[in-house]
């Protein structure tokens, strides 16, 4: 009341005139402001709260509108590019299809001696030919990423020829646009490597052939292929994974099953908590003590095994999505936490003078209730809702991983780290992607709820 | 209302730092927790009796992990790989297989067999663990009680071409009444139910491995329980047996052929089938050899290692349920799934492991015919991919069947990583060309098993490891009374063939018989051959003579030895 007034003005005649109706007299100096819109001053000027909140929006956008964009099956099997890095190379040339082949030198290729090629080396097949040598024991054929280089590590072996009367062979196995180096090692009588070899270096350069680029819809059908041309195959950003599967999509297929339970599950149980919370706290007495017992009761309950249990009772068959059941279980499981924190706050609500004083002026118990209480919990509350949202997302991963929730070919963050594991160390990029997108939605949803907190409740606010 | 520029500034540098230092703490609380659980792991291996290095070159000794810990290594009962691997190194059959897998006499000097009748003369130098002969009664008692209902034997049918051992094993006769008869201490002879021209391949299998009745009845019902309660016969005793966590084989100073022995001890100190857990103790040397998976070869090729690889002799297939009631016993959509895929796809591109080969048959490429291989005498029958006439197949199917749309099927598989990835491989694969909804059932190897035995599925990934060195045990696979053909297939043609096969004795007749067999399942489209297993692995370099096989022990480190050399 003493903002208008200078103590060292001098007083007037004109100060003790009557004031009329309706003139300032708080004579506010700043624009009045809700609790609302104070809370949001506050929040903006958390800067990690701001940008983790940014973040969301950006997941909430490349989950929904991503596939818009992108219209890449996620379960589509590109099997030419079969865990493919980021960025990889994706020029291919077109070859006539497949055909069988009975060991004879196409022309070209029909002198020389020892191990060579006999045809030109491709991703469709690399056709070697050497000697045949009745006499020998027989030979051992390798292949390997780098030059033989002493030693007697050969590589991979590719295929063994006891009898040594074959004089070719077509290894067809995983080609890659690479340069790979064949060695053919002569064994002696007990089928032991002997220290005698022959290693030919084979750049292997990636094919097509004109059905494969049709039916994979590569080109245009318009266009005009002949064997030869250079042809571009499908664009995969993020890379693929181990059964050639888009990384992207796959990755915004996941990002929807996690942020849907993410999002759904913490907002029903929350719904439920405070609901279960409101009423124990605001009737007190015997019945809040009982259920408040149960409350405890439920707390108790085991998450996994009741997880496993709805899926008996849903009947969810093996190889049908867990989600519905993985619901269920987080709401039914997990409002009690919420149920408590309301339960206190209506508790300590429900003595203030101005709750006693509407009670007085005749307010009923849902006027109470809707007006008064829930209000004023309403930061506790929201507070929960976005702790609650990385600990579900969190828990489906979780599930997901041990291969509890999505079914294949679903793809969900944690079933894809999953499988990424398998191949960690060769094709890190399977891995790093989903559990970095978990890592940064919980992460964000986790500051979030931090700077929320702080702007909500401004007896706890912190002085950053 | 706006802050001054000045505090927000400040405000965000101080942000900017504080999560920079957040940041590092948390990386150096990782690196330590990392260093912690390093050196507390170190310990507890420590604790457990000192660091075993792969190779003891002093003590002469190797270390050997077990996939899993065997149930018991009571031969009778035995049914997992992993017993059959180390009964193949402490017991000894009456016939065993050579390197190269032929037939070569063990316990046995010499073996007759003339048409249903079969005669073992036991060798003098036979002897039991504890020095006792191993006679020709220790084979019958063995037999007789493997066959007996009491003892619930889940191979006791691998005795089957015994004369009554049916009816004794079904209890509609006494034991005594099976046609095995000890002669004196070192003659056996058999009876046979009809001539059998295997029989000298199928007593090299564990459930003709013998028993000491008096071993037997001192081990009170815990026979084979541990390493102890039992007497050995092989080329190694089992010394110690840690439940679950190692086991120790030293040599057999009474084996009567110990000069083929070259090692004095094999230590299977680890029990794990984790194939990465495996990879770390073969990368840190405390193993002597490691299996590989397709993910290992580029880091395996890199660190130099020696490689190998051998087929299993595993065939996996998709078997039909061919139950009436279901939509699978249609001809025409069987073929259409058949010509729907491309199996060198699978192996070349999506398993991409050196070994295995496309299943082109149910008969594997190994197997021998009259007198090459027998694939190479009758070779399998062509069924290329073609989706253009799959979808034909399918349409016409689903005219015979009055359906507009083909329900999902439902596709049972094992949680293994090859079925995972071939699973959801074939899912892609028949939506793709077929517009079929594939619904992937995973689950563990026994329940696979119960769910096929109640019908409860439409597609499964099945694999079959033969039993012994002769096509017939692949072929009899979908005769209409075996156990094993959970897909009810039923062919009369082909019972009377597998009939046939079991009862000939020549040769060219059984393998023609066998033809025939793998013509049908074509023309049947009775099951979708996926791929032969291969595997391929990395052995110490100081390590020789490891052998790697189809029959017998798998792996078989009784010939192995320790070269220093290296």
């Amino acid at each position: 009341m003493t903002a208008p007034f200078s103590n060292s003005q001098v007083l007037t005649p004109a100060d003790f005139a009557l004031i009329t109706q309706g003139a300032d007299v708080h004579g506010l100096s700043r624009p009045s402001q809700s609790y609302w819109q104070d809370a949001w001053a506050r929040l903006k000027k958390n800067r990690r709260a701001i940008v983790s909140l940014w973040l969301i929006v950006g997941l909430l956008a490349f989950a929904l509108l991503g596939p818009l964009l992108w219209q890449i099956d996620p379960a589509r099997q590109d099997i030419d590019q079969i865990s493919q890095a980021p960025g990889a190379e994706r020029s291919a040339s077109i070859v006539a299809p497949y055909e069988f082949w009975g060991g004879e030198a196409l022309s070209g290729f029909d002198n020389g001696t020892g191990l060579r090629l006999g045809a030109q080396a491709n991703s469709q097949a690399v056709r070697l030919l050497w000697e045949a040598a009745p006499d020998a024991d027989g030979f051992r054929l390798y292949r390997n990423i780098f030059p033989v280089d002493g030693g007697l590590a050969f590589g991979l072996p590719i295929a063994e020829f006891p009898n040594s009367l074959a004089g070719f062979y077509e290894d067809r196995l995983d080609l890659r646009p690479d340069t790979y180096f064949y060695s053919l090692v002569t064994l002696d009588a007990q089928g032991a490597l002997t220290t005698e070899y022959q290693t030919l270096e084979v750049p292997v350069h990636r094919v097509i052939t004109v059905d494969e680029v049709r039916t994979r819809a590569l080109v245009s059908a318009a266009a005009e292929l002949a064997v030869g041309n250079e042809v571009f195959l499908a664009l995969h950003p993020l890379g693929t994974d181990y059964l050639g599967r888009d990384m992207l999509s796959r990755l915004m297929a996941g990002a929807r099953v996690s942020l849907f339970i993410g999002i759904v599950a913490p907002f029903l149980f929350v719904l439920l908590g405070v609901a279960y919370g409101a009423t124990a706290g605001f009737l007190g007495g015997r019945v809040d003590q009982l259920m408040m017992r149960f409350a405890d009761f439920v707390v108790a309950l085991p998450f996994l095994l009741f997880m496993i249990l709805f899926q008996v009772v849903f009947g969810i068959g093996p190889g049908e999505s867990g989600i519905v059941p993985m619901l269920v279980a987080l709401v039914v499981l997990s409002w009690p936490s919420t149920a408590r924190l309301v339960r206190g706050q209506i508790l300590q609500i429900r003595q203030e003078a101005y709750i006693s004083a509407s009670r007085l002026l005749g307010a009923r118990s849902s006027y109470l209730v809707w007006r008064h209480m829930i209000p004023n919990t309403m930061g506790v509350i929201l507070v929960t809702l976005t702790f609650a949202v990385p600990s579900a997302i969190f828990t489906e991963a979780f599930l997901s991983f041990i291969g509890m929730g999505v079914a294949p070919p679903t793809a969900s963050w944690g079933s894809m780290s999953n499988e990424g594991l398998a191949t960690m160390l060769t094709h890190p990029h399977e891995l790093i992607f989903p559990a970095l997108l978990i890592s940064i939605t919980v992460l964000a949803f986790n500051l979030l709820g931090d700077g929320l907190r702080d702007a909500l409740d401004a007896r706890m606010r912190s002085f950053e | 209302m706006k802050t001054p520029i000045s505090t927000e500034d400040s405000f965000v540098r101080s942000a900017g730092k504080q999560l920079a230092v957040y940041a590092l703490i948390a990386v150096a609380a990782l690196v330590v927790l990392m260093y912690a659980l390093h050196f507390a792991a170190g310990l507890t291996i420590t604790g457990a009796g000192g660091v075993v290095g792969a190779v003891d070159v002093e003590n002469n000794e190797i270390t050997i992990y077990l996939r899993e810990e065997p149930p018991q290594m009571n031969s009778m009962l035995a049914t997992d790989t992993v017993s059959g691997m180390v009964l193949g190194h402490v017991m000894e059959g009456l016939l065993r297989y050579d390197d190269n897998d032929q037939i070569v006499p063990a316990m046995a000097e010499r073996w007759e067999i003339n048409g249903t009748r079969a005669t073992f003369w036991i060798r003098d130098t036979a002897r039991w663990s504890n020095g006792d002969p191993v006679t020709a009664q220790d084979f019958e008692f063995a037999w007789k009680t493997a066959l007996d209902p009491a003892t619930g034997s889940q191979y006791s049918f691998i005795l089957y071409p015994i004369k009554n051992a049916e009816a004794v094993n079904t209890g509609q006769m006494p034991v005594d009444s099976l046609a095995v008869r000890a002669l004196d201490a070192r003659t056996l002879e058999v009876e046979l139910e009809q001539p059998t021209a295997y029989f000298d391949k199928l007593v090299s299998f564990a459930t003709y491995l013998p028993v000491q009745e008096k071993s037997f009845s001192a081990a009170n019902g815990r026979y084979g329980a541990d390493a102890d309660e039992m007497l050995y016969n092989g080329p190694f005793v089992m010394t110690s047996w840690v439940h679950g966590a190692s086991m120790r084989m030293e040599k057999n100073p009474y084996y009567w052929d110990a000069e083929r022995i070259r090692l004095d001890a094999i230590n299977a100190a680890y029990i794990t089938s984790d194939s990465n857990t495996l990879l770390n103790l073969y990368k840190d040397g405390r193993i002597v050899s490691v299996d590989l998976t397709a993910e290992m070869l580029e880091g395996a090729m890199q660190q130099r290692w020696q490689l190998d690889r051998f087929m299993d002799g595993g065939v996996f297939f998709i078997d039909f349920n061919h139950r009436a009631e279901r939509i699978t016993s249609n001809l025409n959509l069987r073929k259409a799934l058949l010509l729907a895929q491309d199996g060198n796809e699978l192996v070349d591109r999506v398993i991409k492991l050196p070994g295995y080969l496309p299943a082109k048959s149910l008969f594997p490429v190994w197997l021998q015919g009259v007198e090459k291989t027998f694939r190479e005498e009758y070779p399998a029958p062509e069924a290329p991919y073609n989706v253009q006439l799959a979808r034909e197949y399918l349409e016409k199917a689903k005219q015979e069947l009055g359906l507009t749309e083909i329900p999902p099927l439902v596709l049972l598989s094992d949680v293994s990583p090859v079925a995972t990835i071939s699973g959801q491989y074939y899912q892609e694969v028949f939506k793709r060309n077929l517009g079929l909804d594939i619904i992937i059932d995973a689950q563990i190897f026994r329940q696979r098993l119960a769910k096929m035995d109640s019908g409860d599925f439409d597609l499964v990934l099945n694999g079959w490891g033969p039993d012994y060195n002769d096509p017939l045990t692949f072929a009899d696979l979908f005769a209409s009374w075996n156990l094993n053909n959970r897909g009810k297939y039923n062919n009369p043609a082909l019972d009377a063939l597998v009939r046939t096969a079991q009862t000939s004795t020549d040769t060219k007749t059984r393998m023609d018989a066998f033809g025939a067999i793998q013509r049908i399942l074509h023309e049947d489209a009775a099951f979708i051959g996926n791929y032969e297993r291969g595997r391929v692995y990395a052995t110490h370099p100081q390590l020789k003579g490891l052998l790697r096989r189809v029959f017998g022990a798998e792996s078989d480190y009784t010939g192995a030895y320790i070269d220093a050399s290296n």
